[in-house]
Formats: C-alpha cells, sequence, structure tokens
C-alpha cells in the first residue's frame, strides 16, 4: 500500500507528461480495457470508467476531508500504518475492486490524513479524470455530489464538467461536518484547498501544451476546460496568468487566428501601450538607460541625429532633450527621425508626436528638427532613406547618430533575413551608438512545450510584479482590479502571451530572445559592446526606488549591460553597440 | 508718557510682514509641507509662497546636486517651475523614498538620493504629456500615493 501511494506519488509530478505521452501510444491489453489506464498499469474496464470515476472521486473527498483546515503535514506514518494494519489489499491495477475496499475502509473511521499522499493522489486523479473525461457518458444528476473549490466562493463548478450537461453541474456551499454514511450514498462536501489547485493547475497547463505538441486536440481540448476551472480558484495573478495561457491555447487549438488589425485595434494597441508606460517600471527604464548611453556617446557633439525605430508616443524623448539642454557646453542640434507602422485611419500620428516634441524642444531652447518614417516593417529601410541629404546642408559639421530600438527588434525574427537585413541597414549608417533593449527571455527556439515552460516563468515573474507593484499601495477592494493602469498592462501582456502561444510562422511576432542571443546577433552582425556606465546603473536605481513596491524589482549589471527583473528573474535588458573597428 | 509710549511700541515687537525680504529668507526654509501651511496664512504670504526662488531653495536643498544654475533655472521655468516640479516630482518622491525605509546598505543609501536630472526627466516626460493634450497626464501617478475613495 505505501510503496503504491508513493509510486503514485513520485509518478505525480511527471505524471501530466507522462499521461500526455501515453496517450499517443495505443496500447490495447485485453478486450474492453481502457488502453490509456492500462498503458500505466491500471486495468480498468471501459464499461465501468464512469464508476471507477465515481469512486476516486469519493476517495479524494473522504481522504481530503480531515485535511480541510490546513495543508501543513499531517503524519504520514500514522496514516500509512493504519491503512497497512487494518485493509484488506486487493489488487491495486484492478482499479474497481480496491477503490470498493478503500471505500469501505474509509467511511468507517475518519483518519488523520497526510497532504503529501492527498496531493499524490489528487494528481493522479486529475490527469486520470481529465483523460478518461471525454469518454464518460454524462453522470446522472442525482449521485454525485459537488465538490467545491475552497478559496472562491462564488465560482463553483463540478470538476467533471468536461461533460456539459447542465444537470450535473451544481452550486453547493462550503464544506459541513461529513455524515458518517456507509458505502457511497451520500457523500461529504469538501475544501480543496487552493495550494494543491495551484500545483495541478500548472500541471494541467504542462499537460495541455504537451497534448498540443503531439496534435492530440480533444485532451488538450478536456485539459483547457480544466484549467479555467482550476483557475477560478486561485487567486491574484496565478489567475490572470492562467486565464490568458487558457485562452492562448484555446485559440491554437480551435485554430482561431486574432482578428486582422484595424484601425481600433491599432489605436487600442497604442492605449495599452501608454498604460503599460504608466503603471510599471520597464519601459521607463529602457528609455531611462537608453537615453543615459546615448547621451554619454553625444558628449562633444554639436550636431546630433537620433533614429528611433519605434516612435509610438515618443515618451522617451523629452527626457534626453531636456538633458541635452542641460548638459554643460549647451545643447546641440537635435535631430529626431521617427519610425512607425502605417495606421489604418489615415492620422498622422508620426507628425503629431514630433510637433508636440517640436513644441517641448523650443520651450527649453534646443534647436530641434524632426522627420517621421511610415514603413511597414523595419526590413523596408534603407540606409540612404535615413541619412540627411547631404546637399541642403550647408554645415559640415560631422553628425553623431544613434539608433534606437525598444522590443523594436524581435519581430523581425519571424521572417528569414530580415534582421540581418536591418543590422547591415544600421552598419551602413555608421552610429556612434545603437542602444537595444529586449525581453530577456527565450520565446523562439525549441519546441512548442519548451516555449510554452519559458512563456509560463516569464508572464507569471510579469504579473506578480504587477501586482506587487503598483497594485501593492492600493487597497485590495476588488482583487486588486481596481487599478484600471494595471488591468490594461494585463491585457497588454496577454496579447503577448497569445502570440507566443497560439501563433505560428509569420504571424508569431513576439519573438523574443536573451541577451546573450543578442549578443552574439550582434557580434556577428560587426557590433561591439558599449558598456553602460555605472551613472546609468544608478539612475536606474534610483528610479525603481521611487516605484511602490519597488523592493521587488532589482537592476542588474551583465558584462557591460543592465537587465531590470522582478526578484530572481531578469526580464528585461538595455545593451548598448558601436560599430566594430574593422 | 514718551517713555511708555516709546517702551509699548517696542513691546508691540517687529511685524514680519513689513519685511518682506526677511519674510522670504525665512520662508525659504521651511519644508514642503510647511510651505503649504504658510501659504495659507494670510495673502502676503500666499504671494511669497507661490514665488519659484522659495522652492528652488527648498529643492536645492533636498535634491543631490543642488538645484542647478541658472541654465537650469530657465529650462526648469520652461517646464513649469520649481514650484510644480516639487508639488508633481520632488515631494512624492522624497516621500516615497522616505516612507520605503531602504533595507540597503550605507552605500546603496548613498546613491538613492533622488538626483536633479531624474527628477528634470521625470518632469519633462510630465510636461511633454501636457503639451499633448492629455487631460490627465499620468506619467508621474506612480510617485503618488493613491488615494482609497471607496
Amino acid at each position: 500500500m505505501k510503496r503504491e501511494h508513493q509510486d503514485s506519488g513520485c509518478g505525480g509530478s511527471g505524471f501530466p507528461t507522462k499521461t500526455a505521452a501515453e496517450m499517443g501510444k495505443m496500447v490495447e491489453e485485453e478486450e474492453g480495457v481502457d488502453e490509456l489506464l492500462a498503458a500505466l498499469g491500471y486495468k480498468v474496464r471501459s464499461s465501468d470508467m464512469a464508476d471507477v470515476a465515481q469512486k476516486l472521486e469519493q476517495l479524494e473527498m473522504a481522504m481530503a476531508m480531515g485535511n480541510s483546515t490546513s495543508n501543513t503535514a499531517v503524519d504520514d506514518a500514522t496514516f500509512i500504518s493504519h491503512l497497512a494494519s487494518d485493509t484488506v489489499h486487493y489488487n491495486p491495477s484492478d482499479l474497481n475492486t480496491w477503490l470498493e475496499s478503500m471505500l469501505s475502509e474509509l467511511n468507517g473511521p475518519p483518519p488523520p490524513l497526510p497532504s503529501s499522499t492527498t496531493s499524490a493522489n489528487n494528481r493522479f486523479d486529475s490527469s486520470a479524470i481529465t483523460t478518461a473525461g471525454y469518454d464518460l457518458k454524462p453522470i446522472p444528476a442525482p449521485s454525485p455530489s459537488p465538490i467545491v473549490y475552497g478559496s472562491d466562493p462564488p465560482n463553483k463548478r463540478m470538476r467533471t464538467s468536461s461533460s456539459s450537461s447542465s444537470s450535473t453541474s451544481r452550486v453547493a456551499e462550503t464544506a459541513g461536518p461529513p455524515p458518517a454514511a456507509p458505502g457511497a450514498a451520500s457523500m461529504p462536501v469538501v475544501v480543496v484547498d487552493s495550494q494543491e489547485a495551484g500545483i495541478r493547475l500548472v500541471h494541467a497547463l504542462m499537460a495541455c501544451a504537451e497534448a498540443v505538441q503531439q496534435e492530440n486536440l480533444k485532451a488538450a481540448d478536456a485539459l483547457v476546460k480544466q484549467i479555467s476551472v482550476l483557475a477560478a480558484s486561485q487567486g491574484g495573478a496565478m489567475r490572470k496568468v492562467a486565464g490568458y495561457f487558457a485562452e492562448a491555447l484555446a485559440r491554437r487549438i480551435y485554430r482561431v487566428s486574432p482578428a486582422p488589425h484595424s484601425a481600433v485595434d491599432s489605436a487600442f494597441a497604442d492605449l495599452l501601450h501608454l498604460h503599460f508606460y504608466e503603471s510599471c517600471p520597464y519601459l521607463k527604464f529602457a528609455h531611462f538607460t537608453a537615453n543615459q548611453a546615448i547621451l554619454e556617446a553625444f558628449a562633444g557633439h554639436r550636431r546630433v541625429h537620433v533614429i528611433d525605430f519605434g516612435m509610438k508616443q515618443g515618451m522617451q524623448w523629452p527626457a534626453l532633450l531636456q538633458a541635452l539642454a542641460l548638459r554643460p557646453g549647451g545643447p546641440p542640434s537635435f535631430h529626431l527621425t521617427g519610425i512607425g507602422p502605417p495606421q489604418p485611419d489615415n492620422t498622422d500620428a508620426l507628425q503629431q508626436v514630433g510637433w508636440n516634441l517640436a513644441q517641448l524642444a523650443d520651450s527649453i531652447h534646443v534647436d530641434f528638427h524632426y522627420r517621421g518614417f511610415v514603413a511597414a516593417s523595419l526590413a523596408d529601410l534603407d540606409p540612404s532613406m535615413l541619412l540627411p541629404s547631404g546637399s541642403g546642408d550647408a554645415s559640415d559639421e560631422p553628425e553623431a547618430v544613434a539608433v534606437n530600438s525598444v522590443f523594436e527588434l524581435h519581430p523581425l525574427l519571424s521572417r528569414p533575413a530580415a534582421i540581418e537585413k536591418v543590422l547591415s541597414t544600421i552598419r551602413a549608417l555608421r552610429p556612434k551608438i545603437v542602444t537595444l533593449v529586449e525581453q530577456e527571455a527565450n520565446h523562439n527556439s525549441g519546441s512548442f512545450v519548451e516555449r510554452f515552460t519559458e512563456a509560463l516563468h516569464y508572464y507569471s515573474t510579469m504579473f506578480d510584479s504587477l501586482e506587487g507593484g503598483a497594485g501593492s499601495s492600493i487597497p485590495d477592494s476588488v482583487n486588486g482590479e481596481s487599478n484600471p493602469d494595471q488591468v490594461m498592462s494585463e491585457v497588454y501582456l496577454g496579447r503577448q502571451i497569445c502570440n507566443v502561444v497560439a501563433c505560428d510562422g509569420p504571424d508569431r511576432t513576439e519573438r523574443h530572445e536573451t541577451l546573450v542571443q543578442w549578443r552574439g546577433r550582434m557580434n556577428r552582425a560587426g557590433f561591439e559592446p558599449v558598456h553602460l556606465g555605472s551613472n546609468a546603473f544608478k539612475q536606474a536605481s534610483m528610479l525603481l526606488a521611487l516605484f511602490a513596491g519597488g523592493d521587488g524589482y532589482r537592476v542588474e549589471e551583465k558584462e557591460g549591460c543592465l537587465t531590470l527583473g522582478w526578484h530572481t528573474r531578469a526580464l528585461i535588458a538595455t545593451s548598448a553597440w558601436r560599430v566594430a573597428a574593422a | 508718557m514718551d517713555d511708555e509710549e516709546e517702551r509699548e511700541r517696542s513691546l508691540r515687537g517687529f511685524n514680519i510682514n513689513d519685511n518682506v525680504d526677511l519674510l522670504v529668507e525665512i520662508l525659504s526654509r521651511l519644508d514642503g509641507r510647511s510651505l503649504g501651511v504658510a501659504a495659507c496664512v494670510c495673502r502676503l504670504w500666499t504671494t511669497v509662497c507661490r514665488r519659484d526662488t522659495v522652492w528652488e531653495a527648498l529643492c536645492d536643498r533636498h535634491v543631490a546636486g543642488g538645484a542647478g544654475g541658472p541654465g537650469t533655472r530657465s529650462v526648469v521655468a520652461a517646464l513649469g517651475g520649481y514650484r510644480r516640479l516639487y508639488r508633481l516630482c520632488v515631494g512624492p518622491a522624497l516621500d516615497r523614498l522616505g516612507r520605503s525605509g531602504w533595507t540597503g546598505t550605507e552605500a546603496d543609501r548613498a546613491h538613492v538620493s533622488l538626483s536633479l536630472s531624474l527628477s528634470l526627466s521625470l518632469f519633462s516626460i510630465d510636461c511633454y504629456e501636457r503639451l499633448g493634450g492629455r487631460e490627465r497626464p499620468a506619467s508621474l501617478l506612480f510617485l503618488c500615493k493613491p488615494v482609497n475613495v471607496s
């Protein structure tokens, strides 16, 4: 008995992966035996499946009874020894009879239950139910008992709701004292604590990704539904992240691609970007560190030219203008070339931004020149377009060029040779400095499951930081959703999640790569790194100290590049480059 | 009689409102909150407290590296003035830094004092937002303590 528990326990952690793998193998051992469970060593007749599922549930609930108040470890040995001494062991691989014996045993004296074995059984349980779920006939209404996830009273569902008959889903109140009834007639209602549900949620997400990778769409579909149910039992960041990942997985399974870009969509995207800028420090960090590098590179030059690959609202440039205005020796002549995507509704957003910046520059007496460029993709640009036409320029003052890219280079990786073309274009501009800010994650190589895992960790950390940052100083009225900026930022990140998980090929533009990978690319393209100085580091640290909940944010320096992360996980990285001496 | 009047006049003391320069000197040494309070005393004091020089002196004391020279003054004036700079940026930032109970080492503390360049950078972004016609410039909201209006 003990060995059996431990086996399912040990197998539990890797279980979902194994289950999914097993699903691909159609092993028929005996006539009428469910092949999936048989592959795992359990003989259950297909006709008995509903019955077995029901009994497993009852067993689990009975075992969790003693566990409803806390999940601290209850004495493992007590439970095991109780069963070891008193139970008659039937062959565990014959699930049906084994369950009968367990249930009749357990419905007698209520045993203290260790959380470890419970969770081990739960993991097995959920996977078994899940994989078998879509084979079950709808469970008749009177017999099953409702199962409640403890932490969220308004969100109660039947766990076997994959069979979507409405008569089987009932709302129940939270647990009362379990009746000591013999047999399986009336079952106690159990509160499952949310930490367990959290572990199950992650396993379900991984299992679903595996299923999708193996094109086992039926299983994936069942898992997605389970994920939604489990997510409802969680709170805060985990629920939101799981929600977005579940939606992205569903899109991938049903091949519903996100709607094509429209005027509303691009305006909405801009709005989301702005709220993301305001609510968390990532973009500000990016701008401030890049500006510091550019400022240092421009020291001593009387004519400077900045080419911004993603102009958006131009929030990066007021600070640079101000810094240039106040630099010793006075401000230079400042030229700005802003590049932006074509606007579907013909409004010239780029020009408007340029006009606003010009007003600001005028008020602080900086000589400002602006050019806006519309380009559907950065690969469409030519060096000749970007460099100033020499003829109209009477001054023979050499111009110092800076190229700035904040999250703009990774979409190029979705098309072949685009990144090489852009990097060679940059090189042809002979810039004094190239500032590059990118997400510190690998969402581009490896299999779908690897990408999914990496994205899950990355975005969980991002959402945690949103929760712990702006949200912490605000009283938690409605689960922290009272902050519209935070919600908008979450939607902004949710769209990225959707792209990483649900899209492929040229549609998948969120192809993040790590700093190490970008370093390799830049080195191969003929650039050498420029170390961001201690000024940038100090300014970034100061900026982070100003953010509420700022203790979670960490600025680190890695070989001259700065990364901003949440606790131990680096999330974005700023690096600076110049053309390598030939 | 004359002696008594003389004594009365000296006992009545010295009215600060008759010496605005002195008033300015004194008020320049106050902190932000006290300046706000002082501005409610009387019309003269309100006028004095609205002078940018007073707020410039305040910023000078609290910002690492001082409030900068005449060049800085013109830029700050263009961006909205020292009073606005303090209200939107330096004041909330100092509150935030003071309240956060920075647990780093002394060396860390040394460079977690607010610098002029950072304040001006943030201030310039705010000015830019107002130029862009945003009714509610929000780039500096992260500094403010959110108000529970429930």
